[in-house]
């Protein structure tokens, strides 16, 4: 199911920083993600699922050449992330974000958040 | 699945409503027995025991490490408990220890699986394997030894994939040292898998300000589950 979630090839710019250790979850992101790097995506809320065991923030972002990009953010447990400033609406459609996490290992588009900064300069983390 | 979340949630409600109960027996027992009681969180995330290999395994434990891959056959990906001793070793969530004297209850965030430890009794005979096994405990000083047998094969030691069989031992040493710090040393031994018992230790750190929440991992869960 996962896999047939991420059909799209993963173009847009990385940059690179370091990272602080966010919350981990049940399924191991250590597997999925390459937690030795991280990257920055800018884009436009399109859903978010504020769900166990995950929740995903679904994203639309524009690459070098103009065309729009679905991107997967992954997060932890609404329990975890509520105890470090998160909650059910702190996302909504249309919302434009800038967040920043580790990328998939197979370089698909798709992150493990560490941190993410809102339209209006808000950053939520999910380090604890 | 259902009727275990069904099962689960009857038994919190009924721990939750017996805890206030149980707390009163101990407070009007000042000193009877070491509180251990609170929200805890490991102070270290290790999902793996092992992590430049060498765990003392048999050489069909050793084999069936080698097949597991934790992004397609860990039974966890399919919502299954981690089962003791992974979940107290290497599960990135909260528990909550709540103490009687005749038993104590560890609510584990994120494994929907309620730990009983059964205070001055032995274990039961012919046991029914299950994910936490039966626990027996008994304070010694400051430190409560639990000791668990009664275990299924259908975990993993660790999110390594360490396998073990039903013949799994594990022993607790679980003790505070000092008022927000919990320490629990394990041995971890298995006749029918391993060549010499397995040593662990893991720290937790008290969460005065949180709560237990609910986790229905099967509610979006969108990893798939190879068994192997």
């Amino acid at each position: 199911m996962r896999n047939s979630l991420l059909v799209f090839p993963a173009t847009a710019i990385y940059l690179l920083l370091s990272l602080g250790e966010s919350t981990p979850a049940h399924h191991g992101f250590v597997s999925w993600y390459d937690m030795s790097r991280s990257v920055t995506v800018k884009g436009t809320v399109t859903s978010f699922e504020w769900t166990n065991p995950h929740t995903y923030i679904y994203l639309d972002v524009k690459n070098e050449k103009g065309a729009v990009e679905k991107w997967i953010i992954e997060l932890g447990a609404p329990g975890m992330l509520a105890r470090v400033g998160w909650r059910r609406d702190s996302l909504k459609p249309g919302d434009e974000i800038t967040t920043t996490g580790n990328p998939a290992k197979d370089g698909k588009p798709t992150l493990h958040l560490s941190k993410i900064v809102l339209a209006n300069g808000q950053e939520l983390s999910t380090a604890l | 699945m259902r009727n275990r979340l069904i099962f689960l949630a009857g038994a919190l409600v009924a721990v939750l409503a017996l805890s206030s109960a149980l707390r009163a027996q101990d407070a009007a027992r000042p000193g009877s027995m070491p509180d251990i009681s609170g929200v805890w969180l490991v102070e270290k995330f290790n999902p793996i025991l092992f992590p430049n290999g060498g765990a003392p395994l048999q050489p069909w434990a050793e084999k069936k490490l080698k097949a597991t891959n934790p992004q397609t056959n860990d039974p966890n990906l399919a919502c299954l408990p981690e089962g003791v001793p992974r979940f107290m070793i290497s599960v990135p969530y909260p528990m909550e220890i709540i103490q009687g004297p005749t038993r104590v209850f560890i609510i584990h965030e994120g494994t929907s699986v309620l730990r009983q430890i059964h205070m001055g009794r032995q274990h039961p005979k012919d046991l029914d394997p299950t994910y936490a096994g039966d626990s027996v405990g008994k304070w010694e000083g400051d430190t409560l030894i639990v000791d668990t047998i009664g275990f299924n094969d259908k975990t993993w030691l660790d999110g390594g994939g360490i396998p073990h069989t039903e013949a799994l031992h594990v022993v607790e040493r679980i003790r505070r040292t000092d008022h927000d710090t919990l320490v629990d040393e394990f041995t971890i031994d298995d006749r029918m898998a391993y060549t010499k018992p397995i040593t662990a230790r893991q720290v937790y750190k008290l969460k005065p300000d949180w709560e237990i929440h609910e986790y229905v991992c099967e509610e979006n869960n969108k990893y798939t589950y190879q068994k192997k």
